[in-house]
């Protein structure tokens, strides 16, 4: 019998007869609400955590009850993030406790035709027995002579989703097993950013803070959708706004940011240097550079040895090019009265001419050690203080930009010469003593065979306007990834060690002197190289490292040429790399050229992926694309395949490396499920196992790993290893186990040990640094307690340029760290970025080296010669200054030189990697198409993120290009049907979103269309579709073996791509038609 | 119903909101939601003339609805693995060093 209902129940009753007369409060609350409660409320903790996708680091309150993730939200604590989360963020629980993540080991034997399930045990022992077994088969002690002791056997690929003490383990673990092949995504990403920053100013690191954007008074947001791939930073922008600034986007396409901009200037994808270049020129030539800060804190005034020669004299080529090679020697590009300090050991250059024809590879990686610290120089550079002797830096910068005229700027980039006009105006408007501008970017920057030249064009015009180093100025590069600069700083990458080492090679470093002798920089801080190195192998090694055993450096597993994950590509095709691991990397999508990554891995004996879900990279074996093709065969693929399901960043403690080198910690909420594990407990278990196996091992071989450090603390039901553990070992410690407090009290005697010594500070006190959580609100805009950035705390690099040379702020509206004459010290509002009590006014005497030898105006204090470098006299492979070249595959002549593309670009020639004719030669039209590649808000790079959670899934459902009107009209192309896009590689489908977007660009006398194509689908997930990597190539940046993804040429056509065999078929055809050979797109 | 002057006498005579929320018998995220218009989680943006208002906490206002936050910074045992791994970094032989 059903119960009357009382009147009082009723709202209306309650508004009509209570205090609550407009029905806004309690009145309007039914029984039923009034019974719900949040599951906020209901929580039985709130654990402080960050977001993983991607890198401006946003802050999260993860809330659990009954030992469940129940609800994750924004913190507004944080000074960076203020509580926002875009929607990938906002989906993080469903990310986490969703039912797109598998908690069961599979595994797949050779030849088989589906997965089995394994327990987690078995899969481990087994893994560890395959890499016991495949190091012993592919064991190399020596090669052309030289000791290398090391395996090409195994290789390891991912990191920047991870957090740092996993990458750390990861390079740790894999250097003791002598695996040199290690890589992540900052290759694919922003490896680009470390070359191009780090050779300029010191540190490859983004300059400034996302907060201090709002101080700006212009910003130039070129290469990103800034509004939607890092959608809360942005917020920073608005608040610039707000305050006045002007705001300008340079991007192919009109997206968000253009929208929220003042002014969107389309170019054609892959000519900034062409349009940044303009830019230097308008400013040399008008002369509104800030003279005194050009004259204070940059190169300008040095002079050149006079017998370099500029791409004006040999027509778009620097002097010292071998076309033999492709590689130019550096030797006239120097500073008169100087040498590179690798030149100086007992370096054989006839062996290492035979060594880089052979691998194509003449100081591959050489680049990225600029993480943090400039090329080390021997010898006084001289100076020409009135910049008027021809060789001085300055001469020889307005000479080679001169070219880039406005009319210049037209023809190559499509941009009018009254838009190009404005924004000169407005950028130089807003620099000088009272103003600053600020350079964002991401990766439509980086990903060109010339991507660190881009980023160089931008150091130089900030460099000339004064704003590096001071509120509001700076070069922001946004990165994509948690962690991806966490996983540059500890690296998983071929070429480094922690703290931006440089991985020793085979011929150059036979002892640790050598070592030292070859890369440390005779003045600054990068002259305490010894103390970092001899620290981290005590780190590394413990009690085994000791003084008259060289620390154990000869543990170090050596490089001779490029092992990049590219090259990792072609040694797996070759057979030579037989194992593989995946942890959270997808490059069977997200990699140049997916086919050949799929046809690696069909050559490989064994294959460990570790993600969420079965990702495209984890099943290519039994439902890719060459399996539908016909060109695979499950049943004769014999790579074994493991696949560990990964554990949550929820399920983890740990911390992430944000976008602007701010570590921030995140706290276990709960243990994972099943078999899921971190990639801590993975590597640290595996590393058990191996070293249990070994134990008893005589074999040379063996001790670097069963000396290995391998003892950390355990927790938990599964048997993690503490993380903060892991933390206070990188951060270090001395003889009596106190935590180092920063950097400087580092040794080189072996009484301290550090993991990477960029990092010191972290740990200081014992306190997890990256843990501290003031709120925003109660500090100002720096945060300073808001978790650690490295270097020691500063968010701003450089600041000591913030100040006059004098020590007094070049205005008060621009203050930031300045001298304090009575208290005798640099203050301000950060930590200076300085010797803290270093007079602006001291003159280092005679003979001074190291930090001594740095001058009270030497702002940039990791270059060798204190100062931010306009021309880079050693570490960029391809040139001391930028040259717009046309991307590899082009539809477009290069206006500018004869020389069509980068010279020292890297190529690898492949039947599965063919270039495509260029410009004027004959078959270029076939591919008259520019293609460029780009991120949306609501997935993550390729996807294993985001296309398995039902909520962004259904936010973008499908995968599409964008073309104009006019192209679609051109070609026959209908708004949501389909398109097939062709290149040399393959063919793909996408749905057609026609867009004025789009805009089509007249680019020397020609009508130029482009074509957008979001990169993050594959065939796998709730939200599948081709992958946009299937029609790139595998053409690289000499310096950072970054691909070219973001400019290359294609056809588009109406309809659907053929299916099984007539796919390939297509793509052969399209090859004949366009004459293309195993020769074509490889000449100079 | 608790009233917007209710709790803001509460606060004008010194009590703070999670007393305040014992006394009238609501959470103190409620207590203050009634007093300053503004979620206590930091769940909306506040302009600068509502961080004016009478009875905004300054910072940090998240802790009247989240105050079980678990944010540890330190751990002994992690403190006591760094001696005992640096006493061994030494070496067998460094004590006769």
């Amino acid at each position: 019998m059903r119960q009357p209902i009382s009147i009082g129940s009723w709202p209306v009753w309650r508004q009509l007869t209570g205090p609550d007369g407009f029905g806004r409060a309690a009145a309007a609350k039914s029984g039923q609400s009034a019974s719900l409660q949040a599951r906020t409320a209901s929580a039985d903790r709130v654990v402080k955590s960050i977001c993983p996708y991607c890198a401006v680091g946003c802050a999260q309150n993860v809330y659990v009850r009954d030992e469940r993730v129940v609800q994750i939200e924004g913190d507004p604590d944080s000074p960076v993030s203020r509580g926002r989360l875009c929607p990938k963020g906002a989906a993080t629980l469903q990310l986490t406790t969703g039912s797109g993540r598998l908690d069961k080991v599979l595994y797949r034997p050779p030849y088989g035709r589906d997965w089995q399930e394994l327990d987690l045990d078995t899969a481990m022992d087994m893994i560890a027995e395959r890499v016991i077994r495949t190091r012993r088969e592919t064991w190399q002690w020596e090669v052309d002579g030289q000791r290398v002791a090391r395996t090409m056997g195994i290789a390891s690929l991912g990191g920047a989703t991870l957090d740092n003490e996993e990458n750390y383990l990861i390079k740790k673990l894999f250097t003791g097993l002598g695996v040199v092949q290690v890589e992540n995504q900052a290759r694919v990403c922003h490896s680009s950013t470390v070359i191009g920053l780090g050779t300029s100013f010191g540190r490859g690191g983004a300059t400034t803070f996302l907060q201090d954007l709002q101080h700006a008074d212009c910003i130039v947001i070129e290469g990103s959708n800034f509004a939607e791939a890092h959608p809360v930073g942005f917020q920073w922008v608005m608040e610039a706004k707000a305050r006045g600034a002007t705001v300008i986007h340079v991007d192919p396409r009109f997206t968000r940011t253009s929208a929220l901009a003042d002014l969107h200037v389309p170019l054609r994808a892959g000519t900034d240097v062409a349009f940044l270049g303009g830019i230097v020129n308008y400013v040399l030539t008008q002369e509104k550079d800030f003279r005194e800060y050009v004259l204070a804190y940059t190169n300008a005034s040095t002079i050149i040895n006079d017998q370099f020669r500029d791409t004006e004299d040999l027509d778009g080529l620097f002097s010292g090019f071998d076309p033999e090679v492709h590689q130019y020697a550096s030797e006239t590009w120097q500073y008169e009265g100087t040498q590179e300090a690798t030149a100086s050991g007992d370096r054989d250059e006839a062996y290492e001419r035979r060594l880089a024809t052979r691998h194509h590879s003449h100081d591959s990686g050489r680049g990225e050690k600029h993480g943090s610290g400039g090329a080390a120089l021997d010898g006084d550079p001289r100076q020409d203080p009135t910049l008027s002797d021809p060789h001085c830096v300055y001469q020889i910068l307005k000479r080679h930009f001169s070219r880039y005229t406005p009319e210049m700027v037209e023809r190559i980039c499509g941009i009018p010469q009254d838009v190009f006009a404005r924004v000169c105006g407005h950028l130089v408007e807003a620099s000088g003593p009272e103003r600053t501008s600020a350079f964002v970017y991401a990766v439509g920057w980086t990903q060109h065979t010339d991507g660190s030249q881009f980023i160089r064009t931008a150091s130089i015009l900030q460099l000339l306007l004064g704003n590096i180093g001071r509120p509001g100025g700076g070069i922001q590069a946004l990165r994509g990834h948690a962690s991806i600069q966490g996983s540059t700083d500890i690296p998983t990458l071929f070429n480094l060690l922690p703290g931006y080492l440089p991985m020793p090679h085979a011929h150059r470093h036979g002892s640790l002197d050598d070592f030292i002798d070859g890369d440390a920089a005779r003045k600054g801080f990068w002259a305490n190289m010894r103390a970092y190195m001899v620290s981290l192998l005590k780190a590394y090694w413990g009690p085994a490292a000791q003084p008259e055993n060289d620390f154990r450096f000869d543990y170090l597993p050596r490089i001779n040429g490029s092992h990049s994950a590219y090259d990792t590509t072609l040694e797996q095709l070759d057979g030579n790399c037989k194992g593989y691991f995946l942890l959270g990397e997808n490059p069977a999508v997200g990699s140049a050229n997916a086919r050949m990554q799929r046809l690696g891995m069909a050559n490989l004996d064994w294959l460990v992926v570790r993600d969420f879900s079965l990702i495209e990279s984890a099943t290519w074996w039994k439902d890719g694309p060459e399996i539908e093709s016909g060109e695979l065969s499950t049943e004769r693929i014999g790579t074994e395949v493991f696949f560990l399901p990964a554990a949550a960043h929820t399920e983890k403690s740990g911390s992430f490396t944000n976008t602007n080198r701010m570590l921030q910690w995140h706290h276990q909420a709960v243990e994972p499920a099943g078999d899921q594990r971190s990639e801590l407990w993975f590597m640290y278990h595996l590393g058990r196992i191996v070293r249990a196996k070994l134990a008893g091992s005589t074999e040379p071989m063996d001790q670097p790993i069963l000396d290995l450090t391998w003892d950390y603390p355990t927790e938990g039901g599964t048997d993690e290893p503490m993380a903060e553990a892991v933390l206070a070992e990188i951060n270090g410690w001395n003889a009596e186990g106190k935590p180092l407090s920063a950097y400087t009290e580092m040794r080189d005697d072996g009484s301290t040990a550090s993991g990477c010594w960029i990092y010191c500070g972290v740990y200081a006190d014992g306190i997890n640094q990256a843990a501290r959580r003031r709120p925003g609100e109660e500090q100002n805009w720096v945060g300073a307690e808001w978790t650690w950035s490295w270097p020691a705390n500063r968010r701003m690099l450089y600041n000591r340029a913030s100040a006059r040379p004098d020590g007094r702020p070049w205005s008060e509206r621009k203050r930031m760290v300045w001298w304090d004459e009575q208290a005798g010290r640099w203050t301000g509002y950060d930590v200076p970025d300085f010797e803290p009590t270093k007079r602006p006014d001291y003159q280092p005497p005679e003979g001074a080296s190291g930090v001594a030898a740095l001058r009270g105006t030497d702002a940039f204090i990791m270059q060798a010669d204190g100062l931010g470098w306009l021309y880079v006299p050693s570490g960029v492979l391809d040139g001391p200054l930028p040259t717009h070249y046309e991307p590899q595959d082009s539809p477009v002549q290069n206006p500018l030189y004869g020389q069509q593309r980068n010279p020292a670009r890297l190529l690898r020639p492949h039947a599965e990697n063919r270039y495509h004719p260029s410009g004027s030669e004959p078959g270029a039209q076939i591919f008259p198409y520019v293609v460029t590649t780009y991120r949306l808000t609501e997935h993550f790079t390729a996807g294993a993120m985001s296309r398995n959670v039902p909520y962004l899934a259904e936010l973008q459902p499908e995968f599409f290009c964008e073309v104009s009107p006019e192209l679609a009209t051109e070609r026959g192309l209908e708004h949501a049907g389909w398109a097939t896009i062709v290149t040399a590689r393959n063919a793909i489908e996408a749905r057609v979103l026609v867009t004025a977007r789009m805009a089509p660009l007249r680019v020397d006398g020609r009508v130029i269309h482009q074509i957008g194509l979001p990169f993050h689908w594959g065939p796998n997930g709730l939200s599948h579709g081709d992958a946009a990597n299937e029609l790139s190539a595998i053409s690289l940046d000499p310096n950072s073996h970054i691909q070219e993804v973001k400019a290359f040429s294609a056809d588009i056509r109406p309809g659907r791509r053929p299916r099984g065999p007539a796919r390939p078929a297509m793509v052969r055809e399209y090859q004949r038609r366009a004459g293309i050979t195993g020769r074509t797109g490889t000449g100079v | 119903m608790v009233s917007k002057q209710q709790v803001l006498r509460l606060v004008d005579l010194g009590h703070g909101y999670s007393e305040i929320g014992r006394l009238l018998g609501i959470p103190a995220g409620q207590a203050y939601l009634v007093a300053t218009g503004i979620p206590a989680d930091g769940g909306d943006t506040v302009t600068g003339r509502q961080r004016q208002r009478p009875g905004m906490l300054p910072s940090h206002s998240q802790r009247l609805v989240n105050p079980r936050e678990m944010n540890p910074t330190h751990s002994d045992r992690v403190h006591e693995w760094v001696r005992t791994r640096a006493m061994r970094d030494r070496g067998p032989d460094a004590s006769s060093r």
